[in-house]
């Protein structure tokens, strides 16, 4: 099937569009506003679902649907659009996840609902801008725009502390950002600096870092960590996260865990490594070093939590820690387990919040002190928690599984890393189950105990009054399609791993990283010589490759 | 034989439709009839698969579909069939059929039966996919499969904390063995390319301890950590006696006859990579023989009858490692098959005391119970015979095997260890028959005396009505036998196995085991064989009970103990152990009792430690749990103090220049931006200094 290239667009203009006009479109009655935004945004999953449909993977190395047209062009700024498999995956992430956040927060959202909605679409358009992006500077403006809309829904529907876990959100990321913007800036100028033109598309800049040093990739590649680390978020810079997750609405809860988080790993994946390949190698120990206290650390502090919502915030810490340690392993089983970490992630923490989100909204306490042996009351709910906490511990057969072994097999595989880092990072397996369980014995099983006021009633069928009852159709409706998605992922990721191979590998050979099993692409082999096969020996290649961008140039030159 | 692939689906089904069974009250009860149909036509696939596959055969891969493929990386869902999955799914398959129908009249009434049945179902599933998986991942997804649905059965009944915390402690101390399976798997990926046994095995045909490297020789250590954690072993144990919260057919199942043998299969699966290390079967050896004394030593002076048959197991697992340990793998699998009969008829038979006496489990507070319950008395002596090793039932058969291999093995390589190893054997055999009378006459024999427990089966919602074999409510007073169809039949089937399975089965098991990859024939006994200095000859004495039978005797034929054949020698030692713990156990438990409370009252010490399980639960919750629970308070407090406190603080300086130029609270926000400026500023330095000593 042949796709037409303006999809992409519509994926962006169509959430973005609806919330500017909704106000026009559903007026001001809430069930009507409700009932359109799911709408729109289930059209929005159908139509992504068709780039999985008709989407040619066989390709899937170089961007497909790629659609160009001029903005500035003197400065280097177009719209341009592109995808592969990578950013497939997560635009179906994330056009997946939204409906479900919109039914899920039906009950929860009773004031100024109009902009809540409004909110949550201007949101949608922006990730999806982000994964679409080709331009770093249309990238980097979806990338910003993500707070705003976020900082709202934090500021207006979040718990009590809402208001300082807003700005602290907002600060902390938008000040890391900025360095970031300078990198960006900086890398175009290095290829004007060599001649070229204004570019600031994906194409131009990734081959930015022939026309610099050493030093200057590590600089630029540090003033992108600034940046993404904090968004994604990496140790020691993660305090803004527990603070943001915890006052955030249930639906902000989710958006934040599931995508906004995985901006900061696809910003990695996409921008930092690829383009700055020396500087990726250099600084991959460290941040796998980072990745791995930032699993035991945080999953250490989850044990000793007693907000059930606060346990989640912190095991994302620790969960994205696989994932920068998968990416930065830097070879095909990393990379790829890393891309299917960040889908996981996204469902079964979005599940977990999804599901503490459905017990506040019947007991106004996220205590675990105050909640246990909730199966007793809620026996839906209860094998709901169980089946997302099995999946957020990585049981083989659920989807948490496959992207946590093989950024493991990855680390203990790498050159960069090796069989230490994985046996480290390997007891966040362990730790993952402490906390997970502790969880779950606590709230799930025990004897029954419910906060005051709340009848401890075990029949479940009456209702009315502080009766509690278990899941109505329309919460099963949010949980169920999580569900199936993660025993899909979990029994054929298949599905998605063999898109993911060639992209995974076109990094591997970009980064120039000789895995002892990749043979390296001819592609390469042109561009740079001799292979790097260790940080160590990088320096020697420092000359080459700007002379050939010269080279390449000088027929243009003359004329 | 394709068929054969659905093995594991029919359970996984049988599992769904029983989910479907949790909603709907009126579907409760059928929920038992459908997984014992699934698991039986399991069992019905698993003796069409025996057709195909036969010692003659070789092995043969049934494709089903790809799961993880990444780079070079490649794990399916595919499945292994060599005689030794053959075997393995005999156990799982058929144990699992006739404790799947003990349950459904066991279970009877409780208010979780369906849910029940939905992790029985989902167990089937990950346990077949275990012994049929033909890479080490598949084995892995069943290994932790298996895993959840032991948390999940164990913590049954959820509003006991006991049961929850059990639960919890299974998983986790099972995740810690295999952090040690999943880097195995990485090795082996990486020492191999691939982590197929096909691939595997064909690479380690052409290595020995010499050409292999030095990774793979660790690769085995790594396993054997899973191995320890799955199978309960020093020092991972602990789960298994706090695992009998679990109702008792899960005990029968999960907890002796199937999952917890799961690390003895993965050994003798991954022989030949653990024949690559020098030391790595003998470390094997040495914890299970160390496993079986010491839970042997426990399970002399536990009083919970479930308890004793948890320590046991962990005893026999012990057993079997010490069979693969000294390269028998025909021993351990052999054992780990007879195993499965007596010692689920053993958890089955007390399940059914402790159903009659209303959940009482305590063996003080029974006694006598022969005329009450008489089906059951002589089934559980049934299960206590074979597990003492009493000559010709099949536990005799089988541990003698293991015995008489490692002291063969331990005199033939002139290996004091071995034999060390081989004798602790021998003295935890005595031991066992004693533990194991001792309870069987403590229960039935003697005055009649009992004590009726508070029945903690959980479902207090269903006082009266629904209790299917409607025999009486929780309000009766005296203990009773079971219904014979719905209980004590399939235990009679379990009973004729712990009898006949050792003379029957032995040949069978023998050439079976020997034609799959566990297989010590042809690689180890043949190296022993020339580093010993003499030439390969397999020793068949036809005609000889059991132990010279066995095919491995080849480098061991000169082996001589007492200047008898060792395995005959070992034999007749074994025998007279099991008939002394059996007289003695009489002696104290059935003709005097009064001299067994007398001499627990002279060795209160000892009995004390004994019952307190050496205090091994203690040692590791003050040595590990409370040390890991301090340093996550300290990360916590250090994550809000210093790490948040250090974008604090450095908010908190404009502020104070705030306060001299302006009245602004931004200066706070502004506080948290420098912070982090700062911050990564201080990330710079490191990672600035890490380059420059970098490069």
């Amino acid at each position: 099937m042949e796709l037409p290239f303006a999809l992409l667009l519509f994926l962006v203009l169509i959430p973005l569009l609806s919330g500017l006009l909704l106000p026009l479109l559903a007026g001001n009655d809430a069930e009507k506003i409700k009932t359109f935004t799911l709408g729109i945004t289930v059209i929005n999953f159908f139509m992504s679902l068709l780039l999985l449909v008709g989407y040619d993977f066989s390709n899937s190395a170089e961007y497909g649907l790629v659609f160009n047209t001029e903005w500035f062009s003197s400065l280097g700024l177009t719209f341009s659009f592109g995808v592969d498999s990578i950013s497939i995956w997560l635009i179906l992430l994330t056009t997946f996840l939204m409906p479900i956040v919109i039914l899920g927060s039906y009950s929860a959202v009773t004031e100024r609902v109009r902009e809540f909605y409004i909110w949550l679409l201007l949101l949608e358009a922006a990730m999806i801008g982000v994964f679409v992006s080709t331009n770093v500077i249309f990238f980097y403006i979806c990338f910003e725009f993500t707070l705003i809309p976020m900082y709202f829904l934090i500021g207006i529907y979040g718990s009590s502390d809402r208001l300082k876990a807003a700005r602290v959100f907002f600060l902390y990321t938008f000040t890391g950002s900025m360095l970031t913007f300078a990198g960006i800036i900086y890398m175009a100028w290095c290829n004007v600096a060599a001649g070229g033109m204004w570019d600031f598309g994906f194409a131009a800049l990734s081959t930015a870092h022939q026309n610099m040093s050493d030093s200057q990739q590590l600089w630029v590649m540090l003033a992108m960590l600034a940046g993404f680390a904090v968004k994604v978020p990496i140790f020691p810079v993660h305090t803004w996260l527990p603070l943001a997750h915890t006052e955030a609405p249930t639906s902000g809860s989710v958006v934040l865990a599931g995508v906004l988080l995985k901006l900061g790993t696809y910003a990695l994946i996409r921008i930092a490594i690829p383009m700055l390949p020396k500087a990726a190698l250099a600084v991959a120990p460290m941040m796998g070093v980072a990745a791995i206290i930032g699993i035991v650390y945080a999953a250490l502090i989850c044990w000793r939590q007693k907000d059930i919502k606060k346990l989640v915030a912190y095991s994302s810490v620790s969960h994205l820690g696989f994932c920068v340690l998968g990416m930065f392993a830097i070879n095909v089983q990393g990379l790829s387990g890393s891309v299917m970490y960040m889908i996981n992630h996204g469902l079964s923490t979005g599940a977990l919040f999804l599901l503490i989100g459905m017990v506040y909204e019947r007991y106004h306490t996220r205590e675990m002190a105050q909640l246990n042996g909730l199966a007793k009351v809620m026996p839906i709910w209860a094998s709901f928690m169980v089946f997302f906490a099995m999946a957020s511990v990585g049981l083989p057969g659920l989807n948490g599984f496959v992207g946590e072994f093989l950024t493991l097999l990855g680390s203990f595989n790498s050159i960069l890393m090796g069989p230490v880092y994985a046996a480290v990072a390997g007891t966040g397996l362990i730790f993952g189950a402490i906390y997970i369980l502790y969880m779950v014995g606590k709230v799930v099983w025990g004897p029954l105990k419910l906060p005051e006021g709340h009848d401890d009633h075990a029949s479940g069928g009456a209702s009315g009054g502080h009766h509690v009852t278990d899941l109505n159709r329309r919460e099963i409706a949010v949980l169920i399609p999580l569900a199936l998605a993660c025993l899909w992922l979990g029994l054929y990721p298949n599905c998605m791993l063999k898109t993911l191979d060639a992209p995974s590998q076109a990094i591997v050979d970009r980064v120039g990283l000789e895995g002892h099993e990749q043979p390296l692409g001819p592609m390469h082999r042109h561009v740079e010589n001799p292979l790097p096969t260790h940080p160590a020996q990088l320096t020697v290649l420092d000359h080459t490759p700007s002379t050939d961008i010269a080279t390449a140039q000088l027929p243009g030159v003359h004329q | 034989m394709e068929i054969a692939k659905f093995i594991p689906w029919l359970p996984l089904l049988a599992a769904i439709l029983s989910g479907i069974c949790c909603m709907k009250r009126s579907l409760r009860d059928y929920a038992s009839w459908i997984v014992l149909a699934a698991v039986a036509a399991s069992f019905g696939l698993s003796l069409i698969a025996a057709k195909h596959i036969t010692p003659e055969s070789g092995p043969q891969v049934v494709h089903f579909f790809e799961w993880i493929h990444a780079g070079s990386f490649k794990a399916d869902f595919s499945y292994y069939f060599d005689t030794l999955t053959i075997i393995m799914l005999f156990v799982v398959t058929g144990i699992g059929s006739l404790v799947v129908w003990y349950a459904g009249g066991y279970m009877a009434g409780d208010k979780g039966y369906a849910r029940f049945f939905f992790a029985v179902g989902l167990f089937i599933f990950s346990m077949t996919s275990l012994v049929m998986g033909d890479n080490l991942l598949m084995l892995f997804l069943g290994w932790e499969g298996v895993g959840l649905c032991s948390y999940l059965l164990i913590g049954y009944y959820y509003e006991k904390p006991s049961a929850v915390a059990a639960g919890k402690k299974a998983f986790i101390v099972n995740r810690i063995g295999d952090l040690g399976f999943a880097l195995g798997i990485f090795l082996t990926f990486k020492e191999f390319g691939s982590i197929q046994y096909v691939d595997i095995f064909n690479q380690t045909a052409h290595l020995d301890t010499e050409s292999a490297t030095s990774g793979m020789k660790i690769i085995p250590y790594l396993l054997m950590l899973g191995a320890f954690g799955k199978s309960a072993q020093i020092p991972l144990y602990v789960w298994l006696p706090d695992a009998m919260e679990g109702p008792t057919p899960v005990s029968a199942l999960i907890h002796a006859a199937t999952m917890v043998t799961a690390g003895v299969y993965m050994i003798a699966r991954m022989m030949p990579v653990f024949l690559l290390s020098e030391y790595a079967l003998t470390a094997v050896a040495t914890v299970g023989a160390a496993t079986a004394l010491f839970a042997g030593l426990i399970a002399l002076c536990q009083y919970d009858i479930k308890r004793v048959w948890a320590y046991s197991t962990v005893s026999q697992l012990g057993y079997m490692f010490l069979g693969v340990g000294v390269a028998s793998s025909v021993g351990g699998v052999f054992h780990l098959f007879t195993h499965a009969f007596f010692k689920a008829l053993l958890f089955l038979t007390a399940g059914s005391v402790m159903h009659a006496m209303t959940g009482q489990l305590d063996m003080r507070n029974m006694g006598g119970l022969r005329k009450k319950m008489p089906v059951t008395c002589w089934l559980m002596f049934v299960g206590c015979l074979a597990l003492a090793g009493f000559p010709l039932t099949a536990g005799f058969f089988s541990k003698d095997l293991i015995l008489g291999d490692a002291m063969a093995k331990g005199i033939g390589d002139h290996n004091g260890w071995i034999q060390v190893l081989a004798w602790s054997g021998i003295l935890t055999a005595f031991m066992t028959a004693y533990y194991t009378f001792r309870l069987w006459f403590r229960v039935f024999c003697g005055p009649e005396h009992y004590v009726m427990g508070d029945d903690h089966h959980g479902d207090d919602d269903s006082h009266g009505d629904d209790h299917a074999h409607g025999h009486d409510d929780h309000h009766h007073h005296a203990p009773h036998e079971m219904p014979f169809a719905r209980m004590n039949l399939p235990l009679c089937f379990l009973a004729v196995g712990a009898i006949a399975g050792g003379f029957l089965c032995h040949h069978w098991m023998e050439s079976m085991v020997n034609a799959s990859s566990a297989s010590t024939v042809n690689t180890a006994v043949e190296h022993v064989a020339t580093t010993v200095g003499h030439a390969t000859e397999h020793a068949v004495h036809a005609g000889e009970v059991a132990a010279d039978v066995h095919a491995e005797a080849g480098g061991h034929g000169h082996a001589s103990l007492f200047g008898m054949d060792v395995h005959k020698a070992v034999m007749i030692i074994s025998i007279i152990a099991a008939l002394a713990g059996i007289a003695l156990a009489a002696y104290f438990h059935l003709l005097r009792r009064e001299l067994a409370d007398k001499a627990k009252e002279n060795y209160a010490g000892v009995c004390d430690l004994l019952e307190n399980k050496f205090w091994i639960d203690e040692l590791y919750d003050t040595a590990i749990v409370r040390p890991l629970k301090l340093m996550g308070d300290l990360f916590f407090v250090f994550d809000r103090l210093v790490i948040n406190g250090i974008v604090a603080l450095v908010g908190f300086i404009p502020r104070l220049l705030g306060i001299t130029v302006r009245h602004s609270q931004t200066g706070v926000l502004q506080g948290y931006g420098l912070g982090m400026i700062l911050g990564l500023a201080c990330i710079l330095l490191m990672v600035t200094w890490m380059l420059s000593s970098g490069f």
